[in-house]
């Protein structure tokens, strides 16, 4: 089995990464983890004056309320959160080069716009993932067999959630086979998904 | 009782009458102490007639806070933090758990868990609603009984995703594994609701029946467990013919109707629907049904697959067209002269560029121009090229204006290129190489962006220009937004213009978040004089306290003589007093003394020569009590030193007492337990 992440740049280097505890088997059969967002922050280092942004930007939302612009960028798909302090929230990437492409691209601009921005800290805080099992899972199974960790409330959620503690990651598991996994970042999301594989095979009902 | 020496006859045998609270020499007969503080358990009498313990439970543990009674006069008699929450909360799940009927079984439980997550800290930065809520429905879950978090979320008023969560959290800290909920426990409860009367156990057993078969057939993970009862009793009641409408299922089950209709339908599509009512009590069906998801998926999957293979016939027919293309091409050039060399893709990839759209991507165009090359080397360089130059491919979608820039970074790849065409092994080996040096020289660049420098590489800076609006278009925007958000910022100026009012008038309050009251110390003071002007500096003011009368106490201390006739109202009195009136400043004490000072109204007469009678005697019985409950305070070593103070004090006491019981104009009594509880 063959886990492909599709995030362009580092194809190659994810083959090579390919654990071998997952290619014993030889189902031939490949799982594709599609990462659907990426959230990252950095730090202008400098003071912006928000105002001066939501009337020189074309496509920005003044909040004053909150005390934020957001900023919606075409090329990477990106939407940022601006603050005075200078910090800036992106999201909607695709892959971690999409996104600080996307964040420099933002720097840039407001640096057009007349600020004093440094680029700095820039640090990728969240990754989600999904992912689609080729088989179907008993979530009540699943949820005995692992206890504490995962917890199952059909009346709440419809997706039982498991969390794994030192890879900070949580994955949400469906009963049609489909997993959502979040994570500090891509590689975390693949090891996430490494580890449940075989805790989801063991409970699984139907073929897809 | 500590055996003391006789200090007329220096016997020692001393004879200690508890009943009449007195200590005598058995050798000469002199009474060496009267009215001995009796340190037994006193009794209070209620405002019902009942009779109760006066005295607080002090924990073992030693942390115990007091709280200031004057504040905390309505709470539950001074009793520490932690027994009021257990109280509170015990109470709460009383009052939650009747209106459920849970038996007191379940209530205790209940009761154990809060327990058990006062101690683990669970309660604090959360509504003890919640936590009731929680423990409630942990209970119900364990025991198995047909609660829902909704009924809980219904009763408190509170959305159920927040109690769920507030469960969830509970359920993780306790380690306590709650069983699923299986939909057949909710059967009885609703059937009943929906008043089947005498049938209502047939229709009972024929909607577990239905259950149990929606089970099998994959409908029931992922739901919510209401809506398939409400389905599964639907159905039941239809069978038996009764006639409840959807309306009436959807108000007791507590689902919207298009749930409900939805999870007909998906029972529709099993098998199992198309069986008579008898067949259906008789027979179970073997087969297995596919969950609903997983037969929408089978749809979905099959349409593609339809799209597909027309879209291919369509391919194959491109095909064809293409292969007549490029072979008419081919005859095209190689009647040219060709060129070699790099130079020679170079030159395609111009041609290329110039015929195909600028927006299409670096593949794109390369796809373009192997197209017309090779119908076969088509797949492989697409594939390699994205493999090889994603970020080269990025620049050069990036720097679409300026077309030499993008050459020149594209330029080194093309040797490669050659390569590729040939054996696939090893061009696959290097372009895998090509790319882990490019991750390793992306990582040097990042190495650039720490020093804050912004790193323009693949940035377009025309495109970034398109994103900042000309002069014309701020004006306009500034204007539109003005008109959009001038409700706030006509607040925004009414509030700075407050605030520059109250600055100049000098009232200008800062906005602090709340802070948690200080806790103060018991004052610990050697004269009651020092403790009165540390209470002084400590508390804010009080209207009801003169002063004056309080700061006068301590100067005229100097003044000679206690009067004789003082003491039958005993050194014990006076010493009693001026425990009093530290507590007075270290303590306020509101209950007990007004209910020692009642009961004692009829100890006032059997105190004989007693001048300021009431008064001192509401003083002493509540510095009785005082000294019974706060030992600490009690200065056990210096009876002497503060008697003569307290002498005078009591002195001086006398007069502006008088004056004070005056100035307030009034009743003896009254006055005394209102000057207390004023503290």
């Amino acid at each position: 089995m063959k886990i492909d992440c599709v995030c362009t740049s580092w194809y190659a280097s994810v083959r090579t990464l390919r654990p071998d505890s997952l290619m014993e088997a030889n189902n031939d059969v490949a799982l594709d983890i599609i990462i659907t967002n990426v959230v990252s922050v950095f730090r202008t280092r400098c003071h912006l004056n928000l105002r001066t942004i939501a009337l020189e930007g074309s496509n920005v939302i003044y909040k004053p309320e909150v005390g934020k612009v957001l900023m919606k960028l075409r090329k990477p798909r990106i939407t940022a959160s601006i603050w005075s302090s200078g910090k800036i929230i992106c999201t909607g990437a695709t892959s971690e080069e999409e996104a600080k492409l996307g964040a420099r691209r933002l720097a840039r601009c407001l640096q057009k716009l007349g600020f004093k921005v440094k680029f700095t800290a820039f640090k990728v805080v969240n990754v989600l993932a999904v992912c689609t099992m080729p088989f179907h899972i008993h979530l009540i199974q699943f949820t005995k067999n692992n206890r504490p960790i995962a917890s199952y409330e059909p009346e709440l959620h419809p997706a039982a959630s498991y969390r794994i503690k030192n890879l900070k990651a949580t994955v949400q598991v469906f009963s049609t086979g489909s997993i959502t996994v979040t994570g500090p970042n891509v590689r975390h999301v693949a090891m996430a998904v490494e580890q449940i594989y075989p805790l989801l095979f063991e409970c699984k009902s139907t073929m897809r | 009782m500590s055996s003391r020496v006789c200090k007329t006859c220096g016997c020692t045998d001393i004879d200690i009458d508890q009943a009449r609270g007195n200590a005598v020499c058995m050798g000469c007969g002199s009474v060496l102490e009267d009215n001995i503080i009796v340190s037994e358990v006193t009794f209070v009498e209620n405002s019902g007639g009942g009779s109760s313990a006066v005295g607080q439970f002090v924990a073992s543990d030693g942390t115990g806070k007091t709280p200031v009674l004057g504040s905390g006069f309505h709470t539950t008699l001074g009793k520490e933090s932690r027994a009021q929450t257990l109280l509170n909360g015990k109470r709460q799940i009383n009052h939650l758990g009747h209106q459920l009927q849970l038996n007191q079984h379940c209530l205790d439980t209940a009761f154990n868990f809060f327990k058990m997550a006062v101690c683990k800290h669970l309660t604090r930065g959360r509504k003890m609603a919640h936590v009731v809520a929680a423990c409630l429905y942990l209970v119900c879950r364990t025991e198995g009984t047909p609660h829902m978090l909704l009924d809980l979320s219904d009763l408190l008023q509170v959305n159920v995703y927040i109690l769920g969560r507030t469960f969830l959290l509970l359920a993780r800290e306790l380690c306590i594994n709650a069983p699923a909920i299986d939909p057949c426990l909710y059967i009885p409860r609703f059937a009943h609701m929906l008043e089947f009367g005498e049938k209502n156990h047939e229709v009972s057993m024929t909607a577990l029946r239905l259950l149990q078969r929606m089970k099998r057939d994959w409908m029931h993970t992922g739901r919510r467990p209401s809506g398939l009862c409400g389905a599964a009793l639907l159905v039941a009641a239809r069978m038996h013919e009764f006639r409840r409408t959807v309306k009436e299922v959807i108000s007791v089950v507590k689902v919207c109707e298009a749930t409900l209709r939805k999870r007909l339908t998906e029972f529709e599509d099993t098998p199992t629907s198309q069986l008579t009512i008898d067949e259906f009590m008789r027979v179970d069906l073997e087969q297995e049904c596919d969950p609903p998801s997983f037969t929408a998926g089978q749809r979905k999957l099959r349409l593609q697959q339809l799209e597909h293979e027309l879209a291919k016939k369509i391919d194959e027919v491109q095909g064809e067209i293409c292969s007549y293309q490029d072979e008419i091409e081919l005859e095209l050039e190689s009647s040219r002269p060709k060129l070699k060399g790099p130079y020679a893709s170079y030159a395609r990839e111009d041609s290329s560029d110039d015929s195909v759209s600028v927006a299409s991507g670096l593949p794109g165009n390369e796809d373009d121009a192997d197209e017309e090359l090779k119908a076969a080397a088509q797949q492989l360089t697409k594939d390699f090229y994205s493999e090889l130059m994603p970020g080269a491919g990025e620049a050069s979608r990036a720097e679409e204006g300026s077309e030499a820039e993008s050459e020149q970074v594209v330029l080194p790849r093309y040797p490669p290129l050659a390569s590729l065409l040939g054996p696939l092994p090893t061009a696959a080996s290097l372009g895998l190489s090509e790319s882990i040096q490019k991750c390793i020289t992306e990582k040097d660049v990042d190495g650039n962006s720490e020093n804050g420098e912004l790193d323009l590489k693949g940035i377009d800076d025309d495109e970034i220009e398109r994103y900042i609006l000309n002069e014309k278009e701020v004006k306009i925007k500034t204007e539109l937004w003005m008109q959009q958000n001038a409700d706030y910022l006509k607040e925004q100026k009414e509030k700075e213009e407050r605030i520059a009012k109250e600055k100049e008038l000098g009232i200008y309050k800062e906005q602090k978040p709340k802070r948690p009251p200080k806790k103060r110390e018991p004052i610990r003071a050697s004269t009651a004089g020092e403790a009165i002007e540390k209470m002084l500096e400590q508390k804010k003011i009080s209207s009801k306290i003169n002063y004056d009368v309080l700061r006068d106490l301590d100067k005229k201390g100097s003044s000679p003589g206690a009067q004789p006739e003082e003491t039958p109202s005993s050194p014990g009195g006076r010493k009693l007093s001026g425990r009093r009136k530290r507590n007075m400043a270290a303590l306020g004490l509101g209950n007990p003394i007004s209910s020692v000072g009642k009961r004692l109204r009829p100890l006032i007469s059997a105190h004989v020569g007693k001048k300021p009678a009431s008064s001192q005697a509401a003083k002493a019985s509540a510095a009785v009590v005082t000294a019974e409950t706060s030992q600490p305070v009690v200065v056990e070593s210096g009876p002497v030193v503060y008697e003569d103070a307290m002498e005078e004090e009591e002195e001086e006491e006398e007069e502006p007492c008088v004056s004070a019981m005056q100035l307030m104009g009034g009743n003896d009594y009254g006055c005394d337990v209102d000057d207390d509880d004023g503290l």
